[in-house]
């Protein structure tokens, strides 16, 4: 797994962002960028060059739901693999969110070595 | 409640014994064939029937009035709307930033002992690589004594940075004394929240709006939206429609074919 790859971390909870943050810099991704929720992070992913986006779902302003969609609806971003780590824990959430095109899905609360295997699950398939 | 009857008892009990004693007059009347006394026990029962009516939705009236009224004059609930209501939100965004602060202290603290234990990795792992050429006669006499120099920085740097280390944990344990504070006003909110239910509870039994809404409006005003967010669940609660854990969550995507 390349280790430069460029992670936008998205969460409305500046404590949040920091754990995964903390999370991915122990698994040796230290490029890393935040947002605090879709509206913000939409023009960076447009601009950016992101690999990876990491994010909430329940976020005020645009949700993680709304995120991913706009994401896959954009022709220049639409491939971007996107982690989902939220506390939406609904049977019909995640369903929804599946649909959607999420590569994975955590809920909160998570260990990081859950947070790990899904990282390295998503890039796994994506090498493949 | 005691086995002495309450005044509505009475009065009913009152208008029973009124009947009977009416209809036992009838029963003679009639027996006797004595038509003038017949038709005038039969007016009196209607009046009779008439002002029980009229008493009864009299009582009904009055109850209503009276519970409406307790209930407006329960000074509680002025005070619980305009005193309780805002201390407890302000309790409640005291305690987010409280838990926050907590967390970001914690992770400071956190953030700087993995520095200072990587820092100290690196070096041992230095320091060792050094050793081990001089175990395998590998240091000419310049470098040992140059090594020697190296053991003595570290043990020094081992004995400073164990003492920043252990200031940090010390700081992580206190950062947790929020739990105590918020705790105790997380309850005092619990307890608010009861009682305002309890009012509720009593104005709902007031206006009979339990009776009044049907079932189908009730799982309709309960039905929610999938797409919409809405926040973190209850565990142990709602276990068809919410997962329990990751692997749950796994086996759901993998059911997907992910």
């Amino acid at each position: 797994m390349d280790k430069d790859l460029k992670i936008l971390i998205v969460d409305d909870f500046s404590t949040m962002r920091r754990i995964i943050k903390n999370l991915l810099r122990d698994l040796g991704f230290n490029n890393t960028s935040e947002a605090d929720d879709g509206q913000t992070a939409l023009p960076m992913l447009k601009t950016g060059k992101f690999d990876f986006l990491v994010t909430d779902w329940n976020m005020p302003g645009m949700d993680g739901l709304v995120l991913l969609k706009s994401v896959r609806a954009d022709p220049d971003i639409c491939n971007m693999p996107v982690l989902m780590v939220t506390a939406e824990a609904k049977r019909e959430q995640i369903v929804i969110a599946a649909g959607a095109g999420v590569n994975g899905y955590v809920v909160k609360p998570f260990t990081a070595v859950t947070l790990k295997e899904k990282i390295e699950k998503i890039f796994d398939r994506l090498e493949k | 409640m005691s086995n002495e009857e309450t005044p509505r008892e009475m009065e009913i009990s009152c208008l029973t014994q009124a009947y009977i004693t009416r209809l036992q007059s009838l029963d003679v009347a009639i027996k006797s064939n004595d038509e003038e006394a017949i038709c005038h026990i039969v007016g009196d029962l209607t009046t009779l029937r008439e002002s029980s009516l009229y008493q009864e939705l009299g009582m009904l009236t009055r109850e209503i009035h009276d519970s409406i009224t307790s209930f407006g004059n329960d000074e509680r609930i002025a005070q619980l709307a305009n005193e309780d209501i805002p201390d407890s939100k302000e309790r409640l965004n005291f305690i987010v930033t409280k838990t926050d602060q907590a967390a970001h202290r914690t992770m400071a603290a956190a953030e700087e002992a993995m520095t200072v234990m990587n820092g100290l990795s690196v070096d041992a792992v230095t320091v060792l690589n050094r050793w081990s050429q001089f175990r395998n006669r590998e240091l000419s006499k310049d470098e040992f004594t140059s090594l020697s120099d190296q053991i003595t920085q570290f043990f020094e740097s081992v004995v400073v940075q164990s003492s920043t280390v252990n200031k940090q944990m010390t700081d992580i344990m206190l950062a947790q004394d929020y739990q105590d504070i918020t705790g105790q006003m997380i309850q005092q909110v619990v307890t608010m929240v009861k009682e305002v239910e309890e009012k509720l509870v009593r104005l709902v039994a007031i206006t009979g709006l339990a009776d009044a809404s049907p079932a189908s409006k009730k799982e309709e005003s309960k039905a929610v939206n999938g797409e919409i967010a809405v926040g973190p669940q209850l565990p142990n609660v709602d276990k068809k429609i919410v997962v329990s854990s990751q692997s749950d969550v796994d086996d759901l995507l993998a059911s997907l074919g992910f």
